[in-house]
């Protein structure tokens, strides 16, 4: 099957995900797009299966004393179309870089 | 262990005031997610210089507002997109959209409808004559119904189906009714330069528009009928094809149609053979609604 073919925002946002931010504020603050933009993508992304979400571990927060939070992981199938949208937006790569761990 | 610090006030009421918003199901999940991210917000702006804290965490609060009232507001069109797409109601409402469109655009080119109404009734009792004439070529030269021997659609759920049939073939009459009207408009102003006798040749155009567009409709008001739930009336979806075609003559092949609510499922071949002449309605077993959105 064809990846689907993304929006320029969707690729971008999905490109950051695959280079490690998983979390909507990290994602919003280095591809620089609104919070309007970037929420109701990773629920398109999640409704599409490109992205799944998952909680972190409830002990885990609590032991850093601040609230679990949501973060979004890129698919098999998001994997592959985050690749063709890097061959469809070819500057995609150069806006988002792979985060520090 | 201690817990983390809570929201300030205005994010708690926000946050309260917006998940009304998100449909009920899913309101536990997003609130939990906002109150998450801001809280990192509000941490993260803590940990800047002091002078470029307040005016970050200003714009970046401001963004953010707007960001949870679209999320919620994605979250509620999109149940609604669930619930109504290819429904029937939807698919009424639409009908009754396009004759209101249609209504609207012959009123804005007659001035409120000074020119037309003179013709009106002339109009009117022509394409009553054509619509009962076009309905009956429609039925006379409709593909075979689909065969439903479940008593599970019948009854209450048979009435239903026709009550929804009668209103859309209504509907798509009264639509190509008002679509010959405004074809009616552009020949007058197009015999009008060509200084041919306008009103004759209107006419003409009028009923043979109107023959036309009430034919397409209707073909489409069977096939649409066909290619519903015969119990809750939604569009079926994933049609997968079943054998071969090469092997007509040996055993059945065609296409078959699900219900989204896992109602049952439409088996329509591929040819009319004397063992299979028309599609078959198969209506599915309650346990069967559980697998249906897989």
């Amino acid at each position: 099957m064809n990846p689907p073919r993304l929006s320029h925002s969707a690729a971008l946002i999905l490109k950051a995900l695959s280079l490690g931010y998983c979390f909507g504020l990290d994602v919003m603050e280095i591809t620089g797009l609104p919070s309007g933009t970037v929420y109701p993508a990773l629920r398109r992304l999640e409704r599409d299966r490109l992205v799944e979400s998952r909680w972190e571990p409830e002990a885990e927060a609590a032991l850093k004393q601040r609230p679990a939070r949501r973060y979004y992981e890129v698919t098999r199938a998001g994997k592959a179309a985050a690749l063709a949208a890097t061959q469809r937006y070819p500057l995609l790569a150069r806006l988002v870089s792979e985060k520090r761990s | 262990m201690s817990r983390p610090l809570p929201l300030p006030r205005f994010d708690r009421r926000l946050l309260r005031a917006v998940a009304r918003l998100v449909p009920a199901q899913e309101r536990e999940d997003w609130s939990r997610t906002w109150q998450a991210e801001l809280w990192h917000l509000h941490h993260r702006s803590r940990t800047r210089p002091t002078h470029f804290r307040r005016l970050h965490a200003l714009s970046v609060m401001t963004d953010l507002s707007i960001g949870l009232t679209l999320d919620a507001l994605w979250l509620r069109t999109d149940l609604w997109r669930r619930t109504y797409s290819g429904s029937a109601g939807l698919c009424l409402a639409s009908l009754s959209g396009l004759c209101l469109l249609s209504v609207l655009i012959a009123l804005l080119f007659t001035d409120g409808g000074h020119a037309l109404s003179p013709h009106l009734r002339g109009q009117i009792a022509r394409s009553l004559v054509a619509a009962a004439l076009v309905v009956f070529v429609s039925f006379a030269t409709a593909s075979r119904l689909p065969v439903d021997r479940n008593a599970a659609t019948q009854g209450l759920y048979w009435i239903r189906r026709q009550a929804f049939f009668a209103a859309k073939m209504a509907q798509v009459l009264l639509l190509a009714f008002f679509l010959s009207l405004l074809v009616f408009l552009f020949s007058i102003d197009a015999c009008a330069t060509i200084h041919v006798p306008a009103r004759n040749v209107a006419d003409v155009f009028q009923l043979f528009s109107f023959v036309f567009f009430a034919l397409v409709g209707l073909r489409w008001v069977f096939r649409d009928q066909e290619q519903r739930c015969k119990q809750c009336l939604h569009l079926l979806n994933t049609p997968a094809r079943v054998g071969r075609p090469s092997h007509n003559l040996l055993e059945w092949n065609g296409t078959e149609l699900n219900c989204k609510q896992g109602h049952g499922l439409l088996s329509v071949p591929e040819i009319e053979t004397s063992w299979c002449q028309s599609s078959q309605w198969i209506n599915l077993d309650a346990n069967w609604d559980k697998a249906a959105p897989i």
